[in-house]
């Protein structure tokens, strides 16, 4: 079968919360099923790369001050990421990966930052550097057809407006606004999420998904075959035990 | 009104001490609402305060400030229990100060949680400002690293007392530019030690020029992002530094600073920073040369730093890893070590740890070398475990046991070299498991401390 391809951008700069840790998982469950997965980077400044020949672009979060200093570069690739999204590349973004390919993105200071304006959703920091959503959080999903129940951490100030077709339903935590019942943003080849953790660490499901996507459109029939989680599936459960209990 | 105040936290203070429960925190917190949140603003201190801040290290550094100090024959108060917050230090104050609040003393050194330095010092004035290092820690309490590091740059701003940073840290030697007027910016450096590199091998922050934006350019990384950098567009880093470490051998260990070697008890890249930082501090307030000779070779710890034990006749070596640059750390010794040898790891999450565990993604697995099994405990003993699995490891070769006891006696059922890494709160807890184990079954503790 061949190899997976995926980009990750920035992840000098956007690198919060361990989410490189999802790379790790998205490597690890490929090798584990014989399937070859080639991770690539992108810096700001660098040569730019052929987005369209990708199988899945991944960008992480990142800090006020990262996100103004790659939102410039971010915009000259604006058309190369488009035509990936267009032609079917798989887009995954955590955070202020997620933040930024929406209208814009105006922080604490004021500052607006312009996105790729890929969707419709805009975010806007609250005044009040203290006001963040912070805490542990369970959304459910159904991008697999059943409902999967989606741990992870978040931690942001930025509150989403306008999403349409959401990620999941918050069950235990904030989502795309403080108290919201709904969290990131979902199409056929988007996650955009604000959960960290990282997202993919106990939600192997999330991962094969992704996996299965990629594999699916270079022509496979099969979805990708079944891994032992046990590890992963306790860890989730014990989570939701704690943080679901009454 | 401020003779009130003392009053009242004075008689909470004695009650507390009837009833023999820890004064350490409580009165301060009373005070903090009575006072509309000024607690510390209350006393009269006319001695220079000494306040050190950062990450990784202020425990020990205040202490080897205060024992300079002490040894220097001065009469010091020092809040050595590690309460660091406003609170803390206003209750330490209560109890050294008379009724009109005047603290008698001829020097305050305080350790100061890196989000409390604006806080505190807008209330007493400060003389001394020792910055170590800003690594990610608990950055869900207090929100991101920029954030943390932006309230204290604007306290530095109007700051002209002696400030006492880390030059090889982008995040504290950022610090310096805060305020152009200050004359009294002090920079320590330590030059390149055998185990530093070329590329960074830990997963960190402020790589890029705080100043420009511009990727900041690394002669060499010793830890984590802690390095000689510099910026090639602006010409951030171009400090001169006040007092360097050079000659740096650990295997003895040993290193020189202004031409006198010491021979520190503690071979860690981190304790060369660390004493820099009071050999600095020292040469500031002119303490003598065998005074601060004697106070840096004699320090040690006994807390669950690098703290060794007996498991019966197996050698056990626990570490407290509050971040990822602390695990890291404890995974290098590990690995340059020979033989064959078994890791427990214990994460909690409790508040005092950070809700939000994701930073042992940070930590770089891939490295283990030599390690036979892995025992996972505390009240994140899954997501260890998941993570170790992801890098690679064996996943056959992870035991859970989120009970602290059972992880100790698994840990212990095989013959053979331990670690034992332990987050924040989890340390303590590990500690009298370790004990309990040790009584039930024989071995010794603090072996070689």
């Amino acid at each position: 079968m061949k190899a997976i391809k995926i980009l990750h951008m920035y992840a000098d700069m956007l690198d919060l919360y361990g989410d490189g840790g999802n790379m790790e998982i998205l490597k690890y469950r490929c090798e584990k099923r014989g399937i070859g997965c080639e991770i690539e980077h992108y810096s700001a400044g660098t040569a730019m790369p052929d987005f369209s020949s990708y199988d899945l672009i991944y960008i992480g979060g990142g800090a006020d001050l990262e996100q103004q200093h790659i939102s410039d570069d971010l915009l000259k690739c604006r058309d190369g990421i488009v035509n990936a999204y267009k032609s079917g590349t798989f887009l995954f973004l955590i955070c202020g990966g997620y933040q930024l390919m929406g209208k814009y993105y105006k922080d604490a200071d004021g500052n607006k930052i312009p996105g790729l304006g890929l969707f419709d959703y805009y975010t806007v920091a609250p005044e009040s550097r203290r006001m963040r959503c912070i805490g542990n959080i369970v959304i459910r999903t159904r991008i697999t057809g059943e409902p999967v129940d989606v741990v992870g951490f978040e931690n942001h100030g930025g509150q989403t407006h306008d999403v349409r077709t959401p990620f999941g339903e918050v069950v235990v935590g904030n989502g795309n606004c403080s108290g919201s019942s709904a969290e990131g943003y979902f199409e056929k080849n988007v996650i955009a999420t604000y959960l960290h953790g990282p997202c993919l660490a106990k939600n192997p499901e999330i991962s094969d998904y992704m996996i299965g996507y990629c594999l699916e459109r270079a022509g496979a029939t099969e979805k990708p075959a079944p891994l032992d989680d046990t590890l992963e599936k306790k860890c989730r459960e014990v989570m939701l035990e704690r943080l679901t209990r009454k | 009104m401020k003779r009130i105040l003392i009053l009242i936290g004075k008689i909470i203070v004695k009650l507390l001490r009837l009833f023999k429960r820890n004064a350490g925190n409580l009165p301060g917190i009373v005070l903090w609402h009575l006072s509309r949140h000024k607690c510390c603003g209350i006393f009269k201190v006319d001695c220079p305060i000494i306040a050190v801040t950062g990450t990784n290290g202020k425990t020990s550094v205040t202490n080897c400030i205060a024992q300079l100090f002490e040894k220097s024959g001065k009469n010091i108060i020092i809040n050595r229990e590690g309460n660091n917050l406003d609170t803390g230090i206003c209750s330490l104050l209560l109890r050294h100060c008379d009724m009109s609040g005047r603290v008698k003393a001829d020097y305050l050194i305080l350790e100061t949680d890196e989000s409390h330095v604006p806080v505190v010092y807008s209330q007493l004035k400060l003389d001394t400002l020792v910055v170590l290092n800003f690594f990610r820690d608990q950055l869900d309490r207090n929100g991101e690293m920029e954030t943390l590091i932006r309230k204290i740059d604007g306290f530095c701003k109007t700051f002209d007392g002696n400030l006492i940073l880390n030059g090889d840290d982008p995040n504290t030697a950022r610090l310096g530019r805060a305020n152009p007027e200050n004359k009294n910016v002090k920079y320590f450096h330590a030059k390149l030690y055998a185990f530093a590199t070329e590329k960074i091998f830990e997963a960190s922050e402020g790589r890029f020029c705080p100043f420009c934006g511009e990727a900041l350019e690394y002669e060499y990384y010793q830890y984590s992002h802690i390095g000689k950098f510099l910026c090639g567009k602006c010409g951030f880093g171009d400090w001169q530094p006040y007092v360097t470490a050079e000659n740096i051998d650990l295997e003895k260990p040993e290193f020189t600073v202004d031409g006198h070697t010491y021979s520190p008890k503690l071979n860690s890249i981190y304790n060369v920073y660390n004493m820099t930082a009071v050999a600095a501090a020292a040469k500031l307030h002119g303490i003598d040369g065998k005074i601060v000779d004697d106070v840096i070779s004699n320090y040690t710890v006994k807390n669950g730093r690098m703290e060794n034990f007996m498991l019966r006749d197996r050698k056990t070596t626990l570490n407290l890893a509050k971040n990822p640059v602390g695990a890291n750390m404890t995974l290098r010794v590990m690995n340059e070590m020979q033989g064959e040898k078994e890791l427990l790891f214990v994460l909690n999450d409790n508040v005092a740890d950070g809700l939000d565990v994701s930073w042992i993604w940070d930590i770089n697995f891939s490295i283990f070398e030599r390690v036979t099994r892995v025992v996972t405990s505390g009240t994140r003993a899954y997501d260890i475990a998941v993570r170790i699995k992801c890098s690679g490891y064996d996943a056959a070769k992870i035991v859970v046991r989120p009970d602290l006891d059972e992880a100790v006696a698994e840990l212990a059922s095989t013959e053979g070299r331990k670690f034992v890494i332990a987050n924040y709160t989890a340390v303590q807890p590990t500690r009298s498991a370790l004990k309990r184990y040790i009584e039930k079954n024989g071995g010794q503790t603090d072996e070689s401390n």
